[in-house]
């Protein structure tokens, strides 16, 4: 027997893998709602939809906070996350919240025309503290060399692409009238999502006992139902093949980001129920 | 300035479990939490089979990552080498648990100060004295005993080992009995591909 065939172990005293348990439901919500919430205000910046920005903002806001507030073991000193920018990817992801709220509520504001304008300036600065709170969470976990799934460049980049997609289905779902330019970028966006979810697999099916372990967990195991159905079923077969047939069909539409949504989610928190930590050594032969 | 290290030696380590009850009994740990583990791992095929027992604990690497993540400044290397966390800046969100190799982080869930070893709502002695030094949803680990080490003693982990399986000491000293130890049998260090550069070092 080989290292790849050692147990899961649990919390018990027996040498085997342990399966992450410190980041969970909590945390994959906050980590979905920022993230949904940048890129809808990001895709809704680019097209100009006042509604689709305030909306993020909210969900972002709201939401992220809320689920971030209730990970933490002492919520009372969360603001010390602000602390260590120049080695933690959470602390400067918190100091891209608070630039994305900051900056992404004054655009809206002299969108309105509540303040006089920028001349631009606050669009840019609120678009790219919307792309680092798109990002910023997969970097934080890529950074962690202890969970090889994690530990992958793919990882940051899986991110951008379901926050975009994410924000595109929303969208598209709340203002069926914009199909025409839409639908052609969610399609993209899909594949994209696609093409990064094997090649997150194909990496780490090759990668170390940890991230094959965790490849294991995700398409054969414990959570295969799971993702086959709806990261992969519900979340990218079901939207392509709705927004290919009735693209311009409001109710489809309507199911289409249900579904992207139920597989985004899905995915979050897969990835973190199926991060492994390795076996420190073995003796088996 | 030392650089304190731990050597295990696996052939003496009988899986005994005293440094653990130890460990737990020095930092009056809550249920559940334990900074050290002796993990068992069997191999073999019948009737050639072996069972061999391996201590871990916090490795205080020297390039620790779970220090490199921490947004709050909470993990910090001291001088001598031991990585601490000052439960005072710690807000408890697990970026060290997710970046340690070994799994070697503990939560110190709140519901745990509350409910008691026996789960009554009533804390003993025991834990009145010992509970204070944590803040409740904390996430912290093994400091090597660093109350124990300042008073120039050996961790309770160590103290305990009925059979030496633990040695603690300088690893910058040569002619410290963990550096003889690592010097005349190889020590190995757990999972080095991380590239953390852990400071305690295994033997067999």
């Amino acid at each position: 027997m080989a290292v790849n065939d050692l147990p899961i172990v649990g919390d018990s005293f027996k040498l085997g893998f342990r399966l992450q348990r410190y980041w969970d439901t909590p945390m994959a919500s906050a980590f979905f709602f920022g993230e949904l919430g940048a890129g809808l205000f990001f895709v809704s910046l680019l097209l100009e939809s006042n509604r689709g920005m305030l909306a993020g903002l909210l969900i972002t806001g709201l939401l992220k906070t809320y689920f971030h507030l209730s990970h933490m073991g002492v919520p009372q000193k969360s603001w010390r996350a602000i602390l260590r920018p120049d080695r933690s990817w959470i602390s400067r992801g918190l100091i891209g919240i608070v630039c994305f709220m900051g900056f992404g509520g004054l655009h809206l504001l002299e969108v309105w025309g509540l303040i006089p304008g920028f001349g631009g300036l606050l669009t840019l600065l609120a678009g790219a503290a919307a792309l680092v709170v798109m990002t910023y969470q997969g970097f934080a976990m890529s950074h962690s060399t202890a969970i090889s799934l994690w530990n992958s460049g793919l990882i940051p980049v899986s991110s951008l692409a379901y926050s975009a997609t994410a924000g595109v289905m929303v969208l598209l779902a709340a203002a069926p009238e914009s199909a025409q330019l839409m639908v052609p970028a969610a399609l993209i966006l899909h594949l994209c999502v696609a093409v990064i979810l094997l090649s997150l697999l194909h990496a780490a099916r090759h990668g170390s006992p940890g991230a094959r372990k965790s490849v294991e967990l995700l398409t054969r195991t414990l959570y295969a139902k799971w993702f086959f159905v709806l990261v992969c079923g519900a979340g990218v077969l079901l939207p392509v093949l709705l927004l290919w047939f009735a693209g311009s069909v409001p109710l489809a539409t309507m199911i289409a980001a249900t579904g992207t949504l139920a597989g985004y989610y899905t995915f979050r928190l897969l990835i973190f129920k199926a991060g492994v930590f390795e076996p420190i050594m073995s003796f088996r032969p | 300035m030392a650089r304190y290290g731990m050597v295990f030696d696996l052939k003496r380590c009988i899986g005994c479990n005293a440094c653990v009850i130890g460990c737990k009994q020095e930092n009056s740990l809550p249920d559940g939490v334990f900074f050290t583990r002796t993990l068992s791992e069997e191999y073999g095929v019948y009737p050639a089979v072996n069972r061999v027992y391996i201590p871990t604990l916090c490795n205080h690497c020297e390039d620790a990552p779970c220090e490199k993540v921490c947004p709050s400044g909470a993990t910090y290397t001291r001088p001598d080498g031991i990585v601490m966390v000052d439960p005072q800046k710690c807000i408890g969100c697990g970026s060290c648990a997710v970046a340690c190799p070994y799994d070697q982080r503990s939560e110190m869930k709140a519901e745990a100060f509350k409910d008691g070893l026996f789960g009554t709502g009533e804390l003993t002695d025991f834990e009145k004295q010992g509970y204070p030094r944590y803040t409740p949803g904390m996430v912290t680990k093994c400091d090597f005993c660093s109350g124990r080490v300042d008073a120039g003693l050996d961790p309770a982990c160590v103290v305990t080992c009925p059979t030496d399986a633990r040695i603690f000491g300088d690893l910058d000293d040569p002619n410290s009995k963990p550096s003889k130890l690592i010097r005349e049998r190889g020590g190995k260090s757990p999972l080095p591909e991380k590239n953390t550069r852990p400071k305690v070092y295994y033997i067999d």
